[in-house]
């Protein structure tokens, strides 16, 4: 039977408040906002925490902002306010659209992007996308605020860089600049996303201008970049420049077997993934 | 529909849906009883293991817990349970058979306490060699699972298979008849293979769940069973009491699919309530379902002969089902699989056998088809695959064999009573079949017939009240199919009374009649028959008592709507029951159903699957979308046709599930997926776009107005259908389900032969 073992809830009204609580119970405590990880864990033993910190009434850490060419995202943002917000779907769409299709509709409602960005799940939709959008995680702790990009957040599976006495405030992503288009695509055998793929870049006319931004997801501990340099300057029509990054993120990959498929499988599907995304950076209606 | 039906045939609203989305109905989970305490089982970490001692002192001391049960805590009391072989110990006795059993059950007075204290009980093993996979086991060198087997208890309602077991056999069937190897020689292709059709968790959004107490020497107890008088006759036999001693009442149930046939968790909270004397609530999660009861995996060696032209001539069918620690249901399972493997076709000579095998697994019982999935997936696809190799198109192939309405498919078994070929013809025109397909599409249908009803055993009782209503009392569960609907349905039509005026008490064995079970697809049939004969005895006692209170013959008082004419006056019901009775009064009519007469025969009825798909491949992730459904409900006449739509859909929903995504899989000793987001149940997105739900009504059932029984059969065919239409478009048929994308994919690699879409 998954019973809760017994914690003592707080519920500070303030990040103030909240990042008093987390100095003083260190590792005792664990941060709580939609609990669609950390519940589950807890309820299957595999955390054991004396006290939760509740984090939701924090009005600092809720709601999506257009801060100086970037979208600030309160770290108790739900994945039903990203993608039901109108600024979010203006400014970074491809963030929005993967946002619709995190898990089903009562974890969207429950769980943050901050809580997912923290738990460190491998299996997770949004970080892949947030290191291909260069996107920034803000921590504050008893030293004061820093930042750092997802990736360097993110240190392999459950974990990150997040100190005992800190605490995630937002995501901060940059604004693209016009002409630059993002995608995410993902395929999932299971409940979680087996493979996911985010791509970032910009086609001038017919020809990448760069070489774009490609990070696999939901295969490795954490989210991987592609080294996409053959597609810098390539013809979109260019087959062979297309390949040779599907080759290299399939090379780049370390799967394991697992429920949700065989290495081999997994490692054909970061391919098959891989060349989708990029088709639909360069057609956005080429079919999923 | 004939006019002359008034309440039947018409989707009348259920009767329990408002009650049901407002959140009022209640369900076993939703009462409470005064005094009520809870329990929860420590479940074996071992697959298999002797028990050496269970440390129970820390969890019997801690805050609110009132007692540990073991079975050695309530020796001498047997706590063995089991309608076909009572070999399966509520709590485990010297020994654990498989990874999730329970051994202790604590009780506390909340659930938080009860679950505190189980992480405290310490059970200490000696660890036995455990053999997980059946195939193994039947070696001769595998661990005897059950060295001292239980005989039989011997239930002439049950057909239970072959009697002298050895090994790990937990049951043998075997069905023949017909020179099979001297036709197989003969024929002119035979194809040849093997199949697997995986063990399933038949999930239901309700887990088993019961209440017990001991009630002024009465067992009383509350619960989620399918089958309440045979979990009354497994509490009587353990605790030694009379069956009047024993009361089951069922609320409605979250879904039932035969994971709730028979008895669960009901001995559990009836020994707690025994230890303590408090009433004892068990309720179990998703997960501890999942480690109670699943379906039998089957492994399927099947050959079928053919002449050029397409006629069977020989078929044979060698099944290996994996049943688990324990007899449970399986052997039913395995008798049925036997009847059902080798089609509703005509084939001179068949040999069948199926051996159902003791695993360390969890113990396998009932699911929705019972046998007729697995056997399909391997008779309807080499019927494909035999199409294929003879070009002949596979709907001609099977019209070319299939038994005629009233052929007998199993020698002196009910000849068939109903027209396949014809459904056939609806199904496969409904799919596009012979039509253009799109690239990376295919279409895939399949014909199932099974011997369904079980048992004929229903006893009936309708109450006609002082005001002209009537209500009517079985023994029946509703499981959310809607039985309660129909079986008003069916009193409001004998009786000539508007829907409104009729009330259905169902399910409590201290107070309704007799049912023997609440599955095989029976309730509609056999529960509407001998309510129809209960509403004519009713309808018996009105006459004779009309015609004593207006002095005139019998012969002059005829039946009305409503009520009677008595020398051509008019008089309802309430007029009757009045001048009968002078105040209030009322009349009883009973009736029942048994194996005789026209019900001699068995089965009762067939059940019929006709299902197909039509499906898109993406060959490259091997994720296969289904874009088309179609089922044929071919049910004599539909009582309510939006209920008839819903069984259908949902019995071919589940066989998508199970088509697609679901299986039970072990890693070493333990589930690797014993929760429901590893373990992938069809969700509302994953039904097609496009259905069709066609309904055949050719009156030709043995039920109520000419109805049959409806609810499993759209599933049966479902996995063939699939694994056809996913064939046609890959190329290659698939043996295997589910059929997960890595499972397509391979098979698309492996691409050989070439197949006509």
């Amino acid at each position: 039977m998954l019973i809760l073992s017994d914690f003592r809830l707080h519920r500070p009204a303030s990040l103030a408040d909240a990042l008093l609580l987390r100095a003083e119970l260190g590792d005792e405590g664990a941060v709580y906002a939609g609990g669609t990880e950390l519940l589950l864990a807890l309820k299957m033993g595999v955390l054991e925490y004396e006290h939760l910190i509740d984090i939701k009434r924090c009005p600092e850490l809720r709601g999506v902002q257009q801060v100086d060419g970037t979208v600030r995202i309160g770290a108790a943002t739900t994945h039903r306010d990203l993608e039901t917000s109108p600024l979010l779907a203006r400014l970074l769409p491809a963030l929005a659209e993967l946002e619709r299709h995190v898990a089903n509709i009562r974890v969207r409602a429950a769980g943050t992007i901050g809580g997912n960005l923290a738990f460190a799940e491998p299996h997770a939709d949004p970080p892949a996308m947030l290191t291909a959008l260069d996107a920034r995680v803000e921590l504050a702790g008893p030293a004061g605020v820093r930042e750092l990009p997802v990736e360097d957040f993110v240190l392999g599976a459950y974990e990150t860089a997040l100190g005992d006495d800190e605490l995630v405030t937002a995501v901060v992503v940059p604004v693209p600049p016009a002409g630059v288009r993002a995608t995410y695509r993902k395929l999932a055998t299971l409940e979680r996303p087996t493979v996911g793929v985010a791509v970032m870049g910009e086609v001038a006319g017919d020809t990448f201008a760069t070489a774009p931004a490609v990070v696999v997801g939901a295969v490795d501990e954490r989210p991987l970049r592609v080294d996409a340099t053959p597609l810098a300057g390539a013809s979109v029509r260019d087959r062979d420049a297309l390949e040779a990054v599907v080759e290299a993120a399939r090379d780049l990959v370390d799967p394991v077997d697992d429920l949700s498929g065989s290495a081999d499988y997994k490692r054909h599907l970061t391919g098959v993934v891989t060349r989708r995304a990029l088709e639909h950076i360069v057609d956005p209606g080429s079919p999923s | 529909m004939p006019d002359e039906l008034k309440v039947v045939g018409h989707s009348v609203p259920r009767v329990d849906g408002p009650a049901k989305v407002t959140g009022r109905a209640p369900y076993a989970l939703d009462l409470t009883v005064p005094g009520m305490v809870h329990g929860i089982a420590v479940r074996s970490e071992r697959a298999h293991a002797r028990i050496v001692s269970i440390d129970v002192e820390a969890a019997e001391a801690a805050p609110e817990v009132l007692a540990v049960v073991t079975a050695a805590s309530v020796a001498p009391l047997d706590v063995r349970f089991g309608h076909v072989a009572r070999d399966h110990p509520a709590l485990a006795c010297d020994r654990v058979m498989y990874h999730g059993e329970p051994v202790a059950l604590v009780v506390a007075r909340t659930p938080r306490a009860a679950a505190r204290a189980a992480r405290l009980v310490r059970v200490h093993y000696d660890e036995l060699d455990a053999v997980i996979d059946a195939e193994t086991a039947l070696q001769d060198d595998a661990p005897l699972l059950h060295p001292d087997r239980v005989a039989p208890l011997g239930d002439a309602g049950l057909d239970a298979g072959a009697a002298d077991l050895t090994g790990n056999l937990c049951a043998e069937s075997t069905v023949g008849w017909g020179d099979v190897d001297t036709a197989m020689a003969a024929a002119d292709l035979v194809v040849e293979g093997e199949y697997r059709y995986p063990m399933l968790y038949g999930y239901a959004m309700e887990p088993y769940n019961a209440i017990a107490s001991f009630e002024e020497g009465t067992l009383v107890v509350h619960s989620t069973a399918q089958h309440p008088y045979m979990v009354r006759e497994d509490l009587a036999r353990m605790f030694g009491l009379p069956l009047a001693r024993v009361r089951v009442v069922v609320p409605y149930v979250g879904g039932g699919y035969g994971t709730k046939s028979y008895t669960k968790v009901e001995p559990l909270a009836a020994l707690g309530a025994w230890v303590t004397g408090h009433p004892v609530r068990v309720a179990l999660s998703v997960e501890e379902a999942m480690l109670t009861t699943r379906s039998d995996g089957a492994h399927i060696r099947a050959r079928s002969g053919f002449a050029a032209d397409g006629t069977l001539l020989a078929r044979e069918f060698d099944v290996v089902m994996d049943s688990g620690a324990y007899t449970d249901n399986s052997p039913v399972v395995c008798a049925k699989l036997a009847n059902r493997c080798f089609g509703p076709y005509r084939v001179p000579a068949v040999r069948v056998r199926v051996r159902s095998v003791f695993t360390n697994t969890v113990p396998a019982s009932s699911l929705r088809g019972f046998g007729a999935p697995q056997g399909a997936l391997a008779g309807e696809l080499q019927m494909d695959e035999a199409a294929q190799r003879l070009s002949i198109d596979p709907v001609d192939l099977r019209l070319r064999n299939v038994v005629a309405p009233g052929e007998e498919i199993l020698p002196r078994k009910r000849g068939i009573d109903a027209d396949l070929a014809e459904d056939l013809r609806m199904l496969t025109g409904s799919l596009g079949w012979g039509g253009p397909s799109a690239p990376g599409t295919g279409i895939g249908f399949g014909l199932t017939a099974s011997d369904a009803g079980a048992h004929p055993t229903s006893v009936a009782m309708v109450r006609l009240h002082a005001d002209g209503s009537a209500s009517a009392a079985v023994g029946a569960t509703e499981l959310g199919q809607g039985s309660r609907t129909v079986l008003s349905q069916i009193v409001a039509e004998c009786l000539g009374l508007p829907f409104d005026r009729v009330a259905i008490l169902a399910a409590d064995t201290g107070a309704t009649p007799y049912e023997r079970t609440t599955g095989a697809s029976r309730t509609t049939t056999l529960v509407g028959r001998s309510l129809q004969a209960a509403c004519a005895d009713v309808r018996r006692r009105v006459r004779e008592v009309a015609a004593e209170v207006a002095g005139v013959d019998a012969s002059a008082v005829v039946d009305l709507p409503a009520g009677v004419s008595v020398g051509g006056e008019r008089w309802d019901y309430a007029e009757v029951l009045s001048r009968w009775f002078g105040a209030g009064g009322e009349l009883v009519g009973v009736g029942e159903v048994r194996r005789a007469g026209e019900f001699q025969a068995m089965p009762p009825f067939w059940e019929v699957g006709a299902s197909g798909v039509v499906v898109d491949v993406d060959a490259e992730t091997g994720v296969v979308s289904v874009l088309q459904l179609t089922t044929v409900g071919d049910v004599g006449i539909a009582i309510n046709p939006v209920l008839v739509h819903g069984q259908d859909l949902g019995a071919a929903t589940m066989g998508l599930g199970a088509a697609l995504s679901e299986a039970l899989v072990y890693d070493g000793e333990a589930l690797a997926n014993p929760n429901v987001v590893d373990y992938r149940v069809p969700r509302s997105s994953d039904v097609p776009d496009r259905l069709e739900l066609l309904l055949v009504e050719r009156r030709d059932g043995i039920g109520p107005f000419g109805a049959k029984g409806s609810g499993e059969g759209a599933l049966n065919p479902i996995g063939s259908a699939v694994a056809a239409a996913v064939g046609r478009a890959i190329g290659v048929f698939p043996h295997e389900l589910p059929l997960t994308p890595e499972r397509v994919w391979r098979l698309a690699q492996e691409r050989v032969g070439d197949v006509r879409t």
